[in-house]
């Protein structure tokens, strides 16, 4: 039974070996995702809290007189006062000092070393092949896990010994690596199984007796404009939003030019999971809300693959979780590597000193 | 004669794209998505310019950028937001736009395939 046990852990190892060691690096990449790239842009990123911040006007203002003639698709609202606020322009996303109304810098769209790292992730940076190929991968690591931890019962051993030019240090580090990190990567291939077949998920959550339907309310009806008429502005649009949400804080506007009313996105501190899934749509012309989507209306399915979405990403306990995924992330090349040096020297493919 | 040929079959191909004004609906998958997304586009045409808006539905719609027809090829732009959708398609039929779209913000970019279709 141990042999067979071996054999298939082996085999995994050896099949999806790449994918797992690429999942994880790239994992523990992008569990860091917004910091590493406020690290590679400081520049635009970081601003002095010097004053209350100007309006939305002010910075569109600001905006307009150095880009003339391109129209503001939508303000990204900083999320720390020491953070720089954002306007989307067709031709790119401006970073704008909210407090003395300094443009930044510009960024133009187009994949980065932190995309390619996330494309990478979810789909070998390719298509539906890419795609299926990670989420069997994620299936695998499950079983590469649960016979890891059968052959690693019977010595039990949590120590390292030995040079690290020996077998017997690789040996150890295997098993001490792979007892300790057992727990979160058992979590991070569960999570990942389930965003990796999260059709058929949610058509299974959605099958279970009481699960709810999305339910999105249109409070109202888009007016037509009046010749002549003048649209509200986008502060007039937000204090709108955050009456009709109370306690919820404004992170993004966009422009009623881009798909026809002001949608703010308002986040909720009550809701850790789904903080960021609050809308209110106005009307441009009325000011009338027109719909109001709250993280309230999300359907039961859509909730279950949030938690489990934020578990795999770290999300769901702030900064200790993410920091526990990255770690845990980086142990799979760690477990690649040493596993494979064990096989080399086992099959003297690789003597030792 | 030779060097009229090339002009004349330009003719014919510039001939041969009808008129694209008035409205498009279809979808398109993105490569790795999982979801086909619904799109309904007003085309306008005055020349080789296109304009006119485009977006999941009647409701919200975007405005196109960046609109030209080159003989049955169509090339333009929509800004949903962070997002940029660069569609490149040709005029497979009067009535038929297919091709790919690349969909680009910070740090990422993808693809996907696009097919519309001419309301009667």
């Amino acid at each position: 039974m141990r042999k067979l046990i071996f054999k298939i852990h082996l085999l995994i190892a050896l099949t999806t070996g790449t994918f797992l060691v690429l999942l994880g690096t790239t994992g523990s990449i992008i569990a860091f995702e917004p910091e590493l790239d406020r690290l590679l842009h400081p520049h635009l990123s970081y601003v002095s809290p010097v004053s209350e911040a100007p309006s939305l006007g002010q910075i569109s203002d600001a905006v307009s007189r150095h880009f003339v003639g391109e129209p503001i698709v939508a303000f990204l609202l900083p999320s720390s006062p020491d953070f720089s606020a954002q306007v989307v322009l067709p031709s790119g996303i401006v970073y704008v000092n909210q407090y003395t109304g300094e443009i930044l810098g510009v960024r133009t769209r187009g994949q980065t070393f932190l995309g390619l790292a996330r494309a990478l992730h979810v789909r070998l940076a390719t298509g539906d092949v890419g795609k299926d190929i990670l989420k069997w991968s994620a299936v695998a690591m499950l079983f590469s896990l649960a016979s890891g931890f059968y052959l690693w019962w019977p010595l039990k051993r949590v120590r390292i010994r030995g040079a690290w030019r020996h077998r017997r240090f690789w040996f150890d580090l295997h098993h001490a690596l792979g007892i300790f990190s057992l727990f979160p990567l058992l979590v991070l291939a569960v999570t990942g199984t389930i965003i990796g077949f999260e059709d058929q998920a949610t058509r299974l959550i959605n099958k279970q007796p009481g699960s709810t339907k999305l339910n999105i309310t249109q409070t109202s009806t888009q007016t037509e404009p009046t010749p002549g008429a003048t649209p509200i502005t986008p502060d007039e649009a937000v204090a709108i939003a955050r009456a009709e949400m109370p306690g919820t804080i404004p992170y993004r506007v966009q422009m009623p030019r881009f798909g026809g009313l002001y949608r703010v996105s308002l986040r909720s501190s009550q809701d850790r999971i789904m903080s960021d899934s609050n809308s209110v749509a106005v009307d441009p012309y009325s000011g009338k809300v027109i719909s109001s989507v709250g993280s309230r209306d999300s359907s039961i399915a859509q909730r279950i693959l949030a938690v489990n979405e934020a578990i795999h990403t770290g999300n769901v306990f702030g900064i200790p979780s993410r920091i526990l995924v990255s770690l845990a992330s980086i142990t799979l090349p760690l477990q690649a590597f040493s596993g494979l040096l064990m096989w080399l020297r086992r099959n003297k493919i690789l003597l030792e000193d | 004669m030779k060097r009229l040929f090339p002009i004349v079959l330009l003719l014919t191909v510039s001939a041969s794209a009808g008129d694209l004004s008035g409205q498009w609906s279809g979808t398109f998958k993105v490569d790795g998505g999982d979801h086909d997304i619904p799109q309904i586009f007003t085309l306008k045409q005055s020349g080789n310019v296109l304009t006119g808006s485009g977006g999941p539905d009647t409701q919200e719609q975007y405005p196109i950028e960046m609109g030209r027809v080159d003989g049955d090829r169509v090339k333009f732009e929509v800004t949903t937001g962070e997002w940029k959708f660069a569609y490149d398609l040709r005029q497979t039929e009067p009535d038929a736009l297919k091709g790919n779209l690349e969909l680009k913000s910070i740090n990422n970019s993808r693809t996907a395939k696009v097919s519309l279709s001419k309301a009667k």
